[in-house]
Parts: C-alpha cells; structure tokens; sequence
C-alpha cells in the first residue's frame, strides 16, 4: 500500500496494484479520537481503505495524510472566552482560539455538547465546530461565562 | 380439604360472597344460610365460561349445568387452580383412592388477606427511614438547631435587665449613672446577635444538605425501582406522570425538609422556649399572653384537613399538564400536520385551567389563615400590655419584665404564624410523598425466581409447550407448540392480532406464559436469569430507539467496553459505515432527541449494527424493514442477511425479501399455530398464508 499526495486529495496504490485517486481522509472519531481511525473515501463516497493508527504508517505516508487532513480541517479550539453577549436569536460568543480571536453565534444551549468528562464541543449557527478540550483548563473568568450556558 | 374458591357474585351479578369447597369425595357450596353438596363421583364436570369481565363456572351433571357460580374476572386464576384440582381429585376418587378423612372443620379456617402495603398511612414518617444512613447529619443539624434558638433567645432576656437595671434606674435618677453597664448589656445583645447568626448559618446549609441527600437518595431509588418493573407496568402509565412524580414530587419534599421542617423545629423550640421563660418569670402574665393559644390550635386543625385534599389535587393537576406536555412535545409532528395547534393550545389550556382553579382553592384558605393568625397575635398583645399595665400599677412587676415579655410574646405569636405556613408545606410534601411511595410500593408484577440458574451462551434452540397467554381477561395465545432449531430463520405471519407481537414479547420474557413453558437449550425461561438470558437476545424494532449520544455510543449500548474496531466493524456490517463517514463528527455525531437528524433507515441500520455487536445467539426482528421504502429496504436487508447468519431468528414480516429467506414460516392465527412450511409450500397449500400473500401483492403492485 502506498499513498501520494496530491494538493488536498490523495491517491492510494493497494495491495493489488490498482490506482485510487482523489481520495479524501476522513476522522471516523473526529472529537474523541482524532489520532485514530482515518478512512480514505472516494469521490462516492465509497471508503478505499482506513487506517487505525497513524504511528504504524512511515513518516513521508503520515505526513501525506496530516497534510490533507490540515488543508480541510476546521476546529477552532478555544482558549479564552472573553465575551457572551445576548442577540435577537441566541448569544454571540466573543472568544480567543488557537486560530486567534472570533466571534460566532448560537442559537440554543443544545449546541453546546458535552464529550464526556470536561470536554466540550460547541456548534455555531453555520455548523462550525469549536472544541473545549478541558473546561477545567479554561481561567476562572472563561469558566464562569461559561457556567451560565453549560 | 382439597381446595376452595371464594366467589364474589351471586348469580344475578349482585355482590355476595359465597365458598366453594372440594374435598377428597364431595364439592361443597357454602353461603350465609346455604348449603348445597353434591358426591363427586356424581358430578361429571366443571365448565368455565368467560363473559367479559365476569366469569361463570357451571356445574355439569349428565350433560345438563345444574348448579352456576359467578366470579369477577380478577379470580379467573384461581378458578383455573380449582378446576384443575377438580379434574385431579375426579380421577382419584373414580379411581377409588381414599385420600384420608374429610376434614371439614379445616373448611372455616378463615383466610388471612395481606394485601395491605407496608407503611400504608404516613408518608411523612416514612421520610425518616429515607435519611436513616445519615443520622450523625440528623443529629448534628438538631443540635444545632436547638443551640441557635437558644442564642435567639438571649435578646429579650438581657433587654430586661438593661431596661431594669440601668434604663430606669437612669430615669428615675435615683442611682449613680452607670456607663459601664450600659457597655456591658448592648456588647451581650451585640454577641447574642452573632451567635445566633452563626448557628443559624450553620443549621441552613447543614439541614439543606441533608435534605438534599435524602431527596437525592429518593429519586435514584425511584428510578431504580422503576427500572425493576416489568414493561406492563409503564404500558399502563403515562410518561409524563412518572416524570412529574421523580422530578416536581422529590423536588416539593426536598423544600420541605430544608426549609420548611428545620423552620418547624425552631418555632416550635422557640415556643416551648418562651413558654417556659414566661411561665418562670410572672406565670400571671404568661397566662394572660398565651390566653388565645387554644384557638390558633383549632385553626392549624381545621387548615390542615382543608390543605389536604387540595395539595394532593394539585399536585395531580401537575401530573396531568406534564402528560399533555410529553404527548405533544414528542408528536409535535402529528399535531402540525393535521393543523390541530389550537386544539392543543386548548387541552393544555384547560389542565392549567386545572391547576390554576386547585392552587386558587388552597390559596382561599391560606388567605384567610394567615392574618387570623396575625391578628391574634396582636390581640396577645393587647392582653400583655394590659394586664402588664395593671400589675406595674399594682406593683406586681416591673416596667423592663414587661417590657421582655412583649418582645417574647411577639416572638412567640411570630413562631405560630410561621408554624401554620409549616402546615401547608407539610400537607404539600405528604401528598408529594404519597406519590412516590406509590411508585416504590409498586411490587415487581414478575416474581424474580431466587434460584435460577445462569446459562451463559445458547446455542439458540427454543422450544414452545402448549403455550397459553391471558391479557387481563382476553386469551391471546392459546396453546401454541413449536419446536425451533440452532440457527433457524423463523418467518412470523399472520393477521394484526393474532398475537405475533406477543409471542415475541414471551420470547423476550418481558411477560411470562400464563399456561405451558418456553425451553431455550432445554431450559424453563422462567428458571433462569432474565439478565443472563436477555444478553443472548438481539432485538431490532420497527421504530428503532436511539438515545441521545454519539453514534458510537449507541452502537455500543448492549456492549459499553466494545472497543472502536468492533464498533467499526458492526456498522460495517450493518451497511452503516458508509453513511457515518458522510457525517461532519463521524461516529462522535449526536443523535436521538435533540441530536442530528437521522433517515428511519439510517437510524434502523445504527440499530442492527447494535443488535450485530453483542452477537447474539438469538434474534428477533419485529418488522424491522416495514416502515422503510424498497431501496432503503434493499439496504436493510443486506445488513439483516449478515445478522441473522448462524443465529436462531424469529422474524416478524410483511416483506416477501424477508419471507423468502425463512427456513420455516409459522401463520399465527387467533393465537394458536394455523400452518408452518416454506414460502413455496404453503403458496401451493393455498391456506391463510396463499391469501395473505396475494393480499401484500395487490397492495405492491397497486
């Protein structure tokens, strides 16, 4: 088996010889597990292959597949909560996360999940997601904003 | 004696209690006055006829009923026991077996009735035995509660020696002016103050806590006892109920113990308290203050009983507006699409109306209560101040020993106007207990067998015996053999209400057989652990459940240690897989209430591929691919053909795909067994089956 980068995508070369192309990684455990359980899936949506940990592929492989996975990942973690201000529907969470400062709405409490023990995921309004990885990390101020909603 | 039977009924249906006794050679009637016997050789039988909810048991001598007794239907298992001990007892005596004497003086042993519950009366009292592993708590909150109304106490008690022995010697002038005792008493009143604050803080949170271990300890035995019942029990409930009774109820008798019961205990601490420093101070004057106690204690009697009845009103009034909430809430759907919003807004407005009209009814009574108390007080008072003033006059007291005893005698009617508030609670939270005792009386309606045996993994092999099924009075199954293999796939068909569902319901032992015996492997189900057994089962229903969690989560219900790649490959089995990848959290996504929105097959795979996780040894799919369409169906199907490989099945199913793929069909009809065979058999045999068949085909082809 041997994976190529290609730009986000990526092909797959099996264990037959047969050539798989534009394939994308999936995280089958995207918040309890991201390290785990990535699925190759085709235009189709069809998976190729899946591998269940990362560590047991070379350095050049694993690299391929993080990349891709960087190019299309998109979860903010949140590391200060700063401000949660009332709208006309839902509140605005003003908040600093490993991608710098942002401001993004919910709409109910519901969109705010617990992943078990002290880890949070927050959906905004467009269906973002933000991770709280542990709530007992956060500084006092954050936690008791926080508190209010969670 | 051999056996009796009380009969309630005469035979016109009028209430009359009457016996039946059979012995080893004679059946005997016996009612007030009467008394009939008849040989029991002459006696050719009994026969049972069910009429609804009543019962008659005829007596048969050459072919003609020469004697009826009628029974309410609740019986109908005892006259069973009779007759079969009838037929015993026939046998023997033609047989010419002389089981010993008649010993008829056994016949008037009255029977003990212990149907009584425990702790039938005092819902209150049975609080205690909720808080009894926290005792030390208990004591220690008593303690304090007696330490810090004590402290309150001190006030008034150093405001008389201040107005005594400085006020008005200061007046008056007649002694040298002394500051320093001035000092002295405002610093005690000052300590006195803080004293009592502290303890009071203290003897809050420590009673608060305690009720908060209490009403916490209800509320988990509640559900735990709710989790014991068998599903029959919440058949007959409604959802809404039960969450009001573990949610609002604990909630009412958690208020009770933290707030109203510890104020309970001051005051009436604080009464007894000034009663006797009153009494020890001028017994005069405190009778003269305690003058209207007489009627404050016929109004707290007369309040209590009006309370009542109204709270235990409210509280159902509560019950049935959450019952409305949990119908429309999740039916939401239905409501919306036959436009009955406004009929709903109506029924809960009706319920409120209900609640509103109860809590108005005890509202009336209060109302009045409360200022009758305070005028009373008032009127305390007056008499202190004037029969105080007389005996100042007369020299029989002194100005600051009155002036004390106003400050108790105020406290004193304080304390009752808040003890009558302690009345109203305490009938709010009996009435509260009442209700979720209710619940933990509720006895398991499936007796739990002490010695049953753990059978670990089947094999599969399951074994109908003249199985028979009664509903309250309506027979479902009625005698049903058949003998299924290790790995067979067994089709069930038959008309709605032949008793498909009810059979699988037996299978699953979430009811027991009223007649005959289910053997899995050669066992007796009721022998065995139901825990034991129900890990071999795997059940997928036609609504598949999902409770709110992660996908993964679901899928691992029946087995919480699976790791992720048997999770994995469950859902892969169960054709799954493919539609989680396409999900933004994958297995992490949420659903069930509240949670991401999930297509009936989607959902029905998610619960295959929980059924495929625990493996079971047998399965059992209530129309699992009837609700789905042909393409969704053809998906379904492909992951059932994975479940059902090597596994004993019995299958629910209106589908052909599925009754194709059956070793065996069995038609139910009217609960009893009218044809098995093949699909291609039974087609030929052109039974029930050939005519349900062509029936599904018409509606396919429509």
């Amino acid at each position: 088996m041997k994976l190529i980068a290609t730009g986000s995508h990526l092909s797959l070369i099996d264990a037959e010889g047969v050539r798989h192309d534009n394939l994308r990684p999936v995280r089958l455990f995207p918040l309890t597990e991201p390290q785990h359980w990535i699925s190759l899936v085709d235009e189709k949506g069809r998976e190729v292959a899946s591998i269940e940990d990362l560590n047991t592929l070379d350095a050049e492989q694993r690299g391929a597949i993080e990349s891709a996975l960087k190019l299309r990942e998109f979860v903010p973690v949140v590391r200060r909560i700063t401000a949660i201000k009332r709208a006309t529907d839902g509140h605005d969470w003003h908040v600093e996360t490993d991608r710098g400062p942002t401001v993004f709405r919910i709409e109910t409490d519901e969109s705010i999940q617990s992943l078990g023990g002290t880890r949070l995921v927050i959906i905004d309004k467009a269906g973002t997601r933000y991770l709280i990885p542990d709530v007992a990390s956060l500084d006092r101020e954050s936690r008791r904003k926080l508190e209010r909603y969670y | 004696m051999v056996a009796r039977l009380s009969t309630d009924l005469d035979w016109n249906l009028h209430f009359h209690a009457g016996l039946v006794v059979l012995t080893s050679q004679r059946l005997l009637h016996i009612e007030e006055g009467r008394f009939h016997e008849w040989k029991l050789a002459a006696v050719e039988e009994l026969v049972l006829e069910e009429l609804g909810p009543t019962t008659a048991l005829h007596l048969m001598q050459d072919g003609n009923a020469v004697w009826h007794w009628r029974i309410t239907a609740g019986h109908l298992r005892e006259v069973e026991t009779f007759i079969s001990r009838f037929k015993e007892q026939r046998g023997l005596a033609e047989e010419g077996v002389e089981s010993g004497e008649d010993d008829d003086e056994e016949l008037f042993t009255p029977e003990i009735a212990s149907t009584e519950p425990r702790f039938a009366g005092k819902p209150l009292l049975r609080l205690i035995t909720f808080s009894r592993p926290w005792l030390g708590l208990m004591l220690v909150g008593l303690g304090l509660t007696v330490a810090s109304t004590g402290a309150s106490l001190l006030g008034p008690w150093l405001t008389m020696s201040l107005v005594d022995d400085v006020l008005i010697p200061l007046q008056s002038a007649t002694h040298e002016i002394n500051v320093q005792k001035v000092y002295q008493f405002v610093g005690g009143l000052l300590g006195a103050a803080v004293l009592t604050w502290m303890l009071q803080w203290a003897t809050t949170y420590v009673v608060a806590r305690l009720a908060e271990c209490v009403t916490s300890r209800m509320r988990r035995t509640t559900f735990e006892h709710l989790q014991t019942l068998s599903l029959g029990y919440f058949n007959k409930k409604r959802t809404g109920d039960l969450i009001s009774r573990i949610g609002n109820d604990t909630d009412d008798i958690s208020l009770f113990i933290s707030v109203n019961f510890i104020d309970f205990a001051c005051d009436l601490l604080t009464i007894i308290f000034t009663a006797g420093v009153m009494f020890t101070i001028n017994p005069v004057l405190a009778l003269a203050a305690l003058g209207p106690l007489p009627v404050v204690a016929w109004l707290v009697q007369w309040v209590r009983v009006h309370l009542r009845g109204g709270f235990a009103a409210a509280s159902r009034a509560w019950s049935a507006m959450n019952s409305v909430l949990t119908d429309t809430i999740p039916g939401v759907r239905v409501v919306k699409a036959f436009a009955q919003e406004k009929r709903e807004i109506e029924r809960f407005r009706q319920h409120d109306q209900q609640i509103f009209d109860t809590n108005d009814r005890v509202n009336r009574t209060w109302s009045f209560f409360e200022p009758t108390i305070a005028f009373l007080t008032e009127f305390g008072l007056l008499v202190v101040w004037s029969v105080g003033a007389w005996a100042v006059a007369h020299e029989h007291t002194t100005v600051g020993v009155l002036t004390g005893f106003v400050l108790y005698v105020t406290k004193f009617y304080s304390r009752l106007d808040a003890m009558s508030r302690f009345v109203a609670s305490a009938q709010r939270a009996a009435a509260s207990a009442h209700r979720v005792f209710e619940i933990l009386d509720v006895k398991p309606d499936m007796p739990v067998n002490k010695d049953t045996r753990k059978v670990g993994r089947l094999r599969g092999e399951i074994e109908f015996k003249d199985v028979r099924f009664r509903h309250g009075t309506r027979q479902i199954i009625r005698g049903l053999n058949l003998k299924i293999t290790p790995g067979e796939m067994i089709g069930l068909v038959g008309p709605s209400g032949a008793g498909k569902t009810t059979l699988i319901n037996l299978v699953c032992r979430f009811f027991d057989v009223s007649e005959g015996a289910i053997l899995v492997d050669g066992n007796d189900l009721r022998e065995i652990d139901v825990m034991d057994y129900r890990r071999n089962l795997g059940l997928v229903l036609q609504e598949p459940y999902l409770f709110f969690g992660t996908i993964a989560d679901n899928i691992a219900y029946g087995k919480p240690g699976a790791t992720r790649a048997e999770i994995i490959a469950a859902a892969k089995a169960a054709r799954a897989h493919e539609f989680i990848l396409k999900l933004a959290d994958g297995y992490d996504s949420m659903v069930g209430e509240r949670g991401q929105q999930l297509s009936g097959g989607e959902r029905q795979r998610i619960s295959i591929a929980r059924a495929l996780l625990v493996d079971p040894a047998i399965l059992i799919l209530d129309e699992a691919t009837s609700s789905v369409d042909t393409e969704t169906e053809r998906e379904i199907q492909a992951a059932l053909d994975h479940l059902v490989k090597g596994r004993t099945t019995i299958a629910i199913a209106h589908r052909l795909g599925t009754l194709r793929k059956a070793n065996r069909l069995v038609v139910l009809e009217n609960g009893v067994i009218s044809e098995t065979g093949t699909h291609d058999s039974l087609m030929k045999h052109s039974g029930t089956y050939a005519r349900l068949h062509a029936a599904m085909e018409e509606v396919n082809h429509a």
